[in-house]
């Protein structure tokens, strides 16, 4: 017998009890839909996480150092400057101070920015921090030198002052000082989730006018504070390693305090904790999957045992063995594999529908959830028609004919 | 009966050698369902097994169609031991040589009257094979004139029953389903046919009708074992061999039969005898 008419026959029998056969479906339908669904949501959102990484800038260290006792923290700027130019170009991109400064009185004319935060940064701090410059120039090497009184505005602090108008070349007052904007930077498209305009919201000066702006901490800094930008996630634990080692073998730490991290760190972390959530839902979904194959199994058997009298007349009319198992299995498979892809169409329309509701985006399923879907349903139909099929294809006809 | 073809010997197609059919050996409630039948069946002979139930002749038949093995014994079917063959060999057996004809008709009742007449030939690939040699003959056409579906109309049309091609065995009546039962017993040619109380839940009228099909197919040179408690029914048959208790204790070509359609039976005043003209 072909493939072809068991097909057939297996598609007649299906359709001769087409309530059943639906309910038997349910089970993998729900089980496929399932899958597709938490899958496609779990990635979507992990995609949008790692985008937020990318915007928020990776490979970053942050660098952190204070000491007391008489004389304050000492100045290792030009020191850890120097460390970074030795590793050179493929371990380190570049080094910036990053002090912040906090001032309620940055204006122009008589708008006022809403709380900025100012950087003392060098003219490393865009490359550093992951901006990308708008209008105007960026911070340069002789505005530090020469602590010139010039300044590079986010994308939030612009918009306060100058509403779209360009601010390069306007003078503004930050803490009764003037400087002039020479630049503007792109916004960092953030969400709010991870920071989102706070990130948008800077003013950023050369360091060297520190003394300047932190009027009231009269000299001395208290602490440092720098961005390290490695070349490559390769690069960033040996980079960090480095600085940490260089500034512990400098600050006393029974008097002070290092802190050398990494974002990455963090990234890794939130990955981690997708991948582990992706695992979990996963096999929830997983086990509903099993229960519906487990539902499939079951009503084959009573299949079976409803149709041994059929089972019976086809052994009396020369089908062997090979036949009746094919047949049997075939129908598992295409109830399963029926179910399976109306499971995958319920799942897509399920996933559009979480994704509005869950993560306010259009999601789409990726296409391989989709293949593993279809190649699960049909194996399913066949691991969970073997014991079915076996069952029918070993009654013996004279028993099976006797069966009324 | 054998005195037209008594000019060739005659082939010798069912041969049953001191056969037993024991269930439960030993047991206390041991059923002996045959009880050393010996018996043989040469090509072209329409055979009648009577007996009333219990006497093992369901039993008979399950073992002449190979759909079960005797317990000890030998059944030679076409000089071949059927003990030794395997379940594809069997299958193929039951498909080609053994036509089926039951009484409860056992047709598969989701398919057609086509459909159930077809399932020998799909079983067989005998449609697949017709239409391979045709295109041999015939070319690309041939499978226009040798379809699996034509055989089978064929064999319907043969028992007179073509026009309910299409229909579901619930939609006929008794003597139609048996009909295409026939039908499906025939669709592959095989020599022999078996046929069990096949007008067991038929009324009288349609009695006569299968009958004379099996006479007919009987004429055209095909072996017909006829199972029955009946006897007005086995007076149809040529021969006639009585089974009680798993034994037979008549058979006319044995014990002597002068050929006519006289009763043998009534001679030995068994009163199953009557039970079977009753219930007929």
């Amino acid at each position: 017998m072909s493939i072809l008419q068991s097909i057939k026959m297996a598609a007649k029998s299906i359709g001769s009890n087409k309530g059943r056969s639906f309910l038997t479906m349910l089970g993998i339908i729900i089980g496929i839909a399932a899958v597709i669904i938490l899958v496609s949501i779990v990635q979507a959102q992990q995609d949008a996480v790692m985008e937020q990484f990318e915007k928020m800038g990776t490979n970053q260290i942050q660098v952190y150092y204070y000491q007391w006792g008489s004389g304050g923290t000492p100045d290792y700027t030009k020191e850890l400057e120097q460390l970074c130019a030795e590793l050179g170009p493929e371990k380190v991109i570049g080094i910036t101070p990053q002090k912040y400064a906090w001032s309620n009185s940055v204006r122009y004319q008589s708008k006022r920015a809403e709380y900025p935060n100012i950087y003392l940064a060098s003219d490393k701090y865009s490359v550093c921090s992951g901006y990308k410059l708008k209008g105007g120039r960026d911070l340069c090497y002789l505005d530090i030198q020469k602590m010139n009184r010039v300044c590079v505005l986010g994308s939030k602090v612009a918009a306060d002052l100058f509403n779209y108008a360009d601010p390069v070349g306007k003078k503004i007052t930050i803490s009764g000082d003037e400087y002039t904007v020479v630049g503007y930077y792109e916004t960092k498209g953030v969400s709010e989730e991870y920071g989102g305009s706070y990130r948008d919201n800077i003013v950023v000066v050369p360091y060297t006018l520190e003394k300047r702006i932190n009027k009231s901490s009269g000299g001395g800094s208290s602490s440092y504070e720098f961005v390290v930008k490695a070349a490559s996630s390769d690069t960033v634990q040996e980079v960090s390693n480095r600085v940490k080692a260089f500034l512990e073998a400098r600050v006393d730490t029974n008097q002070g305090y290092v802190d050398v991290y990494s974002n990455d760190q963090w990234q890794q972390s939130q990955t981690e904790g997708f991948a582990e959530q992706a695992v979990l839902l996963g096999s929830i979904a997983a086990i509903s999957l099993l229960v519906g194959g487990i539902g499939i199994m079951n009503i084959m058997l009573v299949t079976v045992t409803e149709r041994t009298r059929e089972i019976g007349i086809r052994k009396a009319i020369g089908a062997p063995r090979r036949s009746i198992i094919t047949q049997f299995l075939i129908e598992a498979a295409m109830v399963s594999t029926l179910g399976g892809i109306i499971g995958m169409i319920v799942g897509c329309l399920g996933t559009v529908v979480a994704g509005k509701l869950v993560l306010d985006t259009i999601v789409a399923p990726p296409p391989y959830i989709l293949a593993v879907s279809f190649v699960v349903s049909v194996a399913f139909g066949v691991i969970f028609g073997v014991y079915p099929a076996g069952r029918a294809s070993r009654l013996q006809p004279v028993e099976a004919l006797r069966n009324e | 009966m054998n005195t037209a073809y008594s000019s060739s010997p005659p082939e010798r197609l069912i041969e049953l050698s001191d056969v037993y059919k024991i269930y439960g050996e030993g047991l206390e409630s041991e059923v002996r369902a045959l009880d050393g039948v010996s018996l043989t069946i040469d090509r072209g002979e329409f055979t009648a097994i009577i007996g009333s139930s219990g006497s093992g002749k369901s039993t008979m038949m399950n073992i002449l169609g190979c759909l079960d093995l005797p317990t000890y014994g030998e059944y030679y079917l076409h000089d071949e031991l059927v003990s030794s063959l395997t379940d594809q060999e069997l299958s193929n057996i039951r498909n080609r040589e053994i036509g089926f004809i039951f009484q409860g008709f056992n047709l598969i009742p989701a398919l057609t009257a086509l459909e159930n007449v077809e399932l020998p030939l799909i079983y067989s690939g005998a449609g697949r094979r017709a239409r391979k040699d045709a295109k041999d003959l015939y070319g690309a056409d041939a499978k226009l004139m040798t379809s699996r579906q034509e055989l089978a109309y064929a064999a319907l049309e043969k028992v007179g029953i073509d026009h309910r091609a299409n229909h579901k065995p619930s939609e006929m009546s008794g003597g139609q389903q048996q009909r295409v039962a026939i039908a499906r017993a025939i669709v592959t040619n095989p020599p022999l046919i078996l046929a069990d109380e096949p007008t067991g839940n038929l009324d009288s009228h349609t009695t006569e009708d299968v009958m004379r099909i099996l006479r007919d197919l009987h004429a055209a040179g095909s072996t017909v074992v006829l199972i029955t408690h009946d006897r007005d029914i086995a007076a149809s048959a040529d021969r006639a061999i009585r089974l009680l208790d798993g034994r037979v204790v008549y058979d006319s070509k044995r014990d002597g039969d002068d050929g006519s359609k006289g009763d043998p039976l009534g001679s030995t005043g068994d009163p199953l005898g009557a039970e079977g003209r009753a219930s007929a």
